[in-house]
């Protein structure tokens, strides 16, 4: 311990004032005797513990972090520890994915009389960051720079299988468009303003999102492995205004939680369906390609992508070029739909393993090398943000707390902690709420692999609560309510 | 002797790293799918077998070389007074310094973006020290493009890919090596003490290079008369809302661009030990033009990419004798995460401009117009 | 209008001027007046600007932000500026007391083109804290009166309350040189002055736009009616002079945010007449 040893670690405490505090107070008042490597921050609730509170701790020299709230059932405020409880246990899976050993951080509960028990907690966690030693600092490990899931040969086997053929239904997808943009009026005395789709981009492998509201304009909606866009992200910017929307599987679970969200309405949006039988990558196909070719034409053909580049001719597999997410996507048809047009993709059985390629590595590595992963992948950041404007989730906008300056959670220095931290802000707020789209990776111009971060509090929430974001939009999402018993909340006794 | 000099690869490598023990040597990097500029120590160059690998084209620009994303402009500190407690005492401290830089591998448009910089940095009545002294200290050795790629378009901003305009050295790669040619003087200097061997015979390589490079660009805009076109566009609303409905409002576009140079100042630490940073900021932004009233005189979208794509081709080309804050990398439409091409807005901008006939300039794809803006670039300038 | 000079004496743009808070004045419940005098003495010798110049007054550790120097160029013992709270740094600006330092750059952009307005009748009107730059220019032309013709003043706020500069007010109400008309948004007891919006005061007071300069300052909504109440009162463009706010952060036309068109306010303006603004984009 260390008022014995003499070399104190930077421990920092949350305790709730009507609980915990009472107890270290009761603890104090009766004189016993408590290692000193405790900082305490006393807070109205534990409810008021905003994990990022913890990670900020961590990320920035603390050795470990200590939450003690009410006992469930005694909160002062009737809930607070509850929804404390939920928060807590996913940050605790949390931490190891960025590499922060989960056993310096720790919730617990004490009552303001329990002085005993508050002197056993705080030993018993003091012994244990003890036992850890000082935190590892982001300064002094190693980076990691590339990306090995990503090579070739090293991508998942899609588990259906996927293809850019033509879509012989996009002529119907077409006339059942131009039929609304042209129908009077409906019940609600509203026209119907225009319908977001694809068209073709500035070369034959790119698509782009367009806002469709002439006959002229959805001629030319196209329909393939290029329609990456997640195009529900454009559908809060119109609110209040009724309009379509064309959805791929991922993009109809981006749009149902936003409406769970009641971030957009139900009746304000019209929405088109097609099965997706998955999209690509760009810089995958770049990369089959020569250095500098220039495409010319692209057509598919069945499961493969055949690329007219510089005059020659590449077939290319779709199951090379295709997104992370795609090769596991177990819903490729819309899940909520106005017009489901053609026939359904079929849906595969969900793999025994629906861990994405990131995770796979992330999880064969030890938690330093984890550190050293994120620490090199990071430092290439460029904070354009651009993982946050293509998130249809992040609906705070032009109100990020990222840009706040009170609080303030990050400075401007070109540092990777900041870089890193925006990144848990990201992931930390998305807990529940993610369905899974990648488009914050997708978006990345500098290719970093944010999306595992996400993936890693999906799996958790699935895990723990048996909850996927985006599936139905009468759901509330876990972080946001609680049971008085969690059936999947083991709590660990600290004394 | 020819004014060229001739490196093998072994050759350019030794130099360099010969360079590396005077200068900070920044060049290309691949980072997991990125190219960034880093620094090489010359230890790091023994890992390099191949000057290839030190000359794939960039991801970022390498503007941050001469603007970093995040400098210190001031160190402020506050120390109790002697005589009064109760009174502090403010120091400040303005590091301006820079660290004498070569700057390697980057391509033409990148070093014409430096080009752009100096004029709002350096020209006007108030001169950046900061990025002045980073100019000073920097010497420029590019690489003349060997090939476009499609979203180039270097061409359509009165360049070329073998455009040496701020540039102290240029090398071109050619057969079993590569040729380089001085462009200023502290180029030639450099150039001298590198030991390469005479490259005279090796004229035509290059040209024949050069004229490859040129021959890979997507067709000329046949824009005319742009930034008075652009300029007419600006009350035009409803051209900027379609063209900007599918903008994400990221800043990405800006981040990567070399010629983008907002940015903001801000006080990071605390009142008694604390530092003013100035880091880069994007007019993409929602915030970058709220007033503190709440007032924002950008606060749509479409007026942000007005003010970005006026900026460039008509706000800046007006205060600068014509000149684009656009060198054509293609940065901005490679990384858009809706593939937003600038090509497109600008030449439709353009078309139906106010008194125009609609049919005197093509849209990028296709065939093309009148080459007039194109310097055709058949061999050095 | 004058051509913008580099009158800044350091050599680094970014390197504020240290000073010291002389005095504070609480001018309203959200207006407060700071006083500050740079500890350099060699500094505050060599400093002089003209009347409309800007600076950018720091607090280390919240930041800068700019605000029009309000003093008069002949007073010599402090520049004043005045600070609606409302941010980060107006917030801190609020806090700060007699002896605490801050830094200052200036001065910055253009000023009120004086020169061209010498026998002329000139007509101020301000509305809220716009009436700090009004202030300056007004202080300065009532110490060279004989220089103009008829000096007027308009000064609105909401109520007495918020009424800055109430130490000047009682001078400017008697000044053989000056005709003022206060004005509050509504009625409040005990207020002897008139009550209505500036608009409607001004066409109230309806003052000729024969020879005479029109300098407007407040915000963006009274300057909209206000501009037009000076147009129905027969008022050239050319004879109406107004400063712009932007967000600005370098002050010295690099940062990229306060343009309008090609022009920088904090540049090129903040002062400009009503006819150049007609030759920028309409982007306000």
């Amino acid at each position: 311990m260390s008022v014995l040893t003499g070399k104190e670690l930077r421990i920092v405490g949350f305790l709730c004032n009507w609980c915990s505090y009472g107890g270290a107070d009761t603890a104090g008042t009766a004189r016993a005797a408590q290692p000193t490597d405790l900082r305490i921050i006393r807070v109205p609730c534990s409810g008021r513990v905003n994990p990022l509170f913890v990670l900020k701790a961590l990320m920035h020299g603390a050795d470990g972090v200590l939450v003690s709230g009410c006992h469930p059932r005694d909160c002062h405020y009737s809930s607070g520890n509850f929804y404390a409880r939920r928060r807590l246990e996913m940050l605790k899976d949390f931490l190891p994915i960025v590499g922060i050993d989960p056993e310096r951080f720790e919730y617990t509960w004490v009552s303001a009389s329990e002085g005993q028990r508050w002197k056993e907690v705080v030993t018993s966690f003091t012994d244990r960051i003890h036992r850890l030693g000082p935190a590892p600092r982001w300064a002094d490990i190693k980076p990691r720079y590339d990306l090995p899931f990503n090579q070739p040969e090293k991508l998942l086997e899609p588990i259906r299988p996927l293809g850019c053929g033509e879509n012989p239904s996009l002529g119907e997808l077409k006339q059942a468009i131009r039929d609304a943009l042209a129908a009077k009026p409906g019940a609600d005395g509203r026209k119907l303003e225009g319908v977001l789709g694809w068209k073709r981009g500035f070369d034959a492998v790119h698509a782009e999102p367009v806002f469709m509201q002439t006959p002229e304009d959805v001629d030319e909606l196209v329909w393939g492995p290029f329609n990456v866009h997640n195009l529900a992200n454009f559908l809060p910017q119109y609110k209040g205004r009724k309009i379509g929307v064309v959805v791929k599987g991922c993009d109809s679970k981006g749009l149902i939680e936003l409406l769970a969200e009641d971030l957009i309405k139900r009746d304000d949006v019209v929405i088109f369906g097609m099965g997706c039988n998955g999209t690509v990558s760009e810089s995958r196909i770049r990369a089959r390609l020569p250095e500098n070719a220039v495409i010319e034409a692209a057509r598919g053909q069945g499961a493969t992508l055949v690329v007219s580049a510089s005059g020659q001719d590449f077939e290319l597999p779709m199951k090379d070029l295709a997104q992370d997410k795609c090769r596991q996507c177990v819903k490729p048809n819309a899940l909520v739909s106005d017009r489901f047009v053609g026939r359904p993709v079929t849906e595969p059985e969900a793999p025994a393993d629906d861990r994405s390629g990131a995770l796979r590595f992330l999880d064969d590595l030890t938690l330093e090398e984890r550190m050293g992963f994120w620490k090199g992948q990071m430092e290439r950041c460029i904070r354009c943000y651009a993982c946050r404007s293509a998130c249809p989730m992040c609906v705070c906008r032009d109100h990020c707390v990222s840009d706040s300056r009170d609080p303030q959670w990050l400075t401007q220095d070109d540092d990777v902690l900041q870089k890193m931290f925006f990144q848990l802000i990201h992931a930390q707020h998305l807990a529940g709420r993610c369905t899974g789209c990648g488009e914050c990776q997708r978006a990345c111009p500098m290719g970093i692999p944010v999306f595992a971060l996400k993936q890693q509090f999906s799996r958790m929430i699935k895990n723990v609560f048996g909850y996927a974001a985006g599936m139905d939009p009468t759901a509330t999402p876990p972080l946001l309510t609680y049971q008085v018993e969690e059936p999947n909340i083991k709590e660990r006794e600290l004394s | 002797m020819s004014s060229l000099r001739f490196a093998t690869p072994d050759a350019l490598l030794g130099w360099l790293k010969k360079l590396a023990a005077e200068y900070r040597v920044l060049a290309p990097r691949q980072e997991g799918p990125s190219v960034l500029f880093r620094p090489y120590a010359a230890a790091d160059l023994d890992g390099v077998s191949d000057p290839a690998a030190l000359l794939r084209r960039a991801t970022a620009s390498p503007k941050g070389a001469m603007a970093p994303h995040s400098e210190t402009l001031v160190r402020f500190s506050a120390t109790k007074d002697e005589q009064d407690p109760a009174k502090l005492n403010v120091g400040l401290d303005a590091p301006c310094q820079a660290e004498p830089t070569v700057l390697f591998g980057l391509r033409p448009c990148d070093a014409r973006g430096f080009v752009v910089l100096d004029r709002p940095y350096t020209s006007g009545s108030f001169k950046d020290p900061y990025y002045a002294a980073r100019r000073e200290a920097t010497i420029i050795v590019t690489q003349a493009c060997p090939a476009a790629a499609p979203t180039c378009f270097c061409h359509w901003t009165g360049s070329h890919p073998a455009d040496s305009e701020g540039s102290d050295l240029l090398f071109t790669a050619v057969d079993g090596g590569y040729v380089f040619e001085a462009v200023s003087d502290r180029g030639r200097a450099l150039l001298e003490s590198s030991g390469f061997a005479d490259a005279g015979d090796r004229q035509a390589a290059v040209e024949e290079a050069h004229a490859r490079a040129a021959g890979s660009l997507c067709p000329p805009s046949g824009l005319e008369d742009i930034p008075a076109r652009v300029a007419a566009r600006f009350t035009d609303s409803e051209f900027w809302i379609r063209h900007t409905a599918k903008c994400l409002s990221c800043g990405a576009c800006t981040y990567l661009c070399p010629t983008c140079q907002c940015f903001t100042i801000t006080d990071e630490g605390s009142p008694l030990e604390g530092r003013r940073l100035r880091s880069w900021d994007s007019c993409m932004s929602p915030q970058f033009t709220l007033e503190t009233s709440g007032h924002n005189p950008r606060a749509e979208k479409f007026k942000r990419m007005r003010n970005r794509i006026s900026h460039k081709f008509s706000y800046y080309p007006q205060s600068y004798d014509g000149a684009y804050s656009c060198v054509g990398c293609g940065r901005c439409v490679v990384s858009c995460p809706v593939s937003l091409d600038i090509r497109q807005v600008v030449a439709d901008a353009v078309k139906g401009a106010p008194g125009v006939n609609s049919d005197a300039a093509p849209a990028p794809a296709a065939k093309p117009a009148k080459a007039k803006s194109a310097k055709k670039s058949s061999g050095k300038e | 209008m004058s051509e913008h000079q580099c009158t800044c004496g350091h050599k680094n743009p970014y390197l504020p001027e240290l000073a010291t808070v002389v005095e504070t004045v609480q001018e309203t419940p959200t207006i407060k007046s700071i006083r500050v005098r740079f500890d350099s003495d060699e500094a505050w010798e060599k400093f002089s600007y003209q009347p409309g110049q800007v600076g950018q007054l720091s607090v280390f550790g919240a930041g800068e932000s700019t605000f029009v120097i309000n003093t008069p160029p002949s007073c010599r013992d402090y520049l004043q500026f005045s600070v609606l709270r409302a941010g980060e740094v107006t917030n801190a600006i609020h806090k700060l007391q007699a002896g605490d330092k801050v830094g200052v750059r200036a001065p910055l952009g253009n000023w009120f083109p004086y020169e061209q307005w010498k026998g002329k009748n000139v007509f101020f009107v301000g509305g809220g804290i716009g009436m700090a730059p009004i202030r300056t220019i007004l202080l300065h032309l009532l110490e060279n009166a004989g220089d103009y013709g008829q000096i007027s003043l308009l000064y609105g706020a909401k109520s007495p309350a918020d009424m800055a500069f109430q130490a000047d007010l009682p001078g400017w109400l008697k000044h053989p040189h000056l005709k003022t008309t206060l004005t509050i948004d509504s009625p409040a007891e005990g207020w002897p002055h008139k009550v209505g919006l500036i608009p409607n005061v001004l066409k109230e007071l309806a003052p000729s736009p024969d020879n005479t300069i029109a300098a407007l300052c407040g915000p963006p909504i009274m300057i909209r009616f206000t501009l037009a109440a000076f147009r129905e009162l027969g008022f050239q463009d050319e004879n109406i002079v107004t400063t712009l706010e932007r967000r600005m952060k370098c002050g010295i036309g690099i940062c990229g945010r306060c343009n309008i068109g090609g022009k920088y306010v904090c540049l090129d303006g903040p002062v400009f007449t009503q006819a150049q603004l007609n030759e920028l984009p309409p982007e306000m």
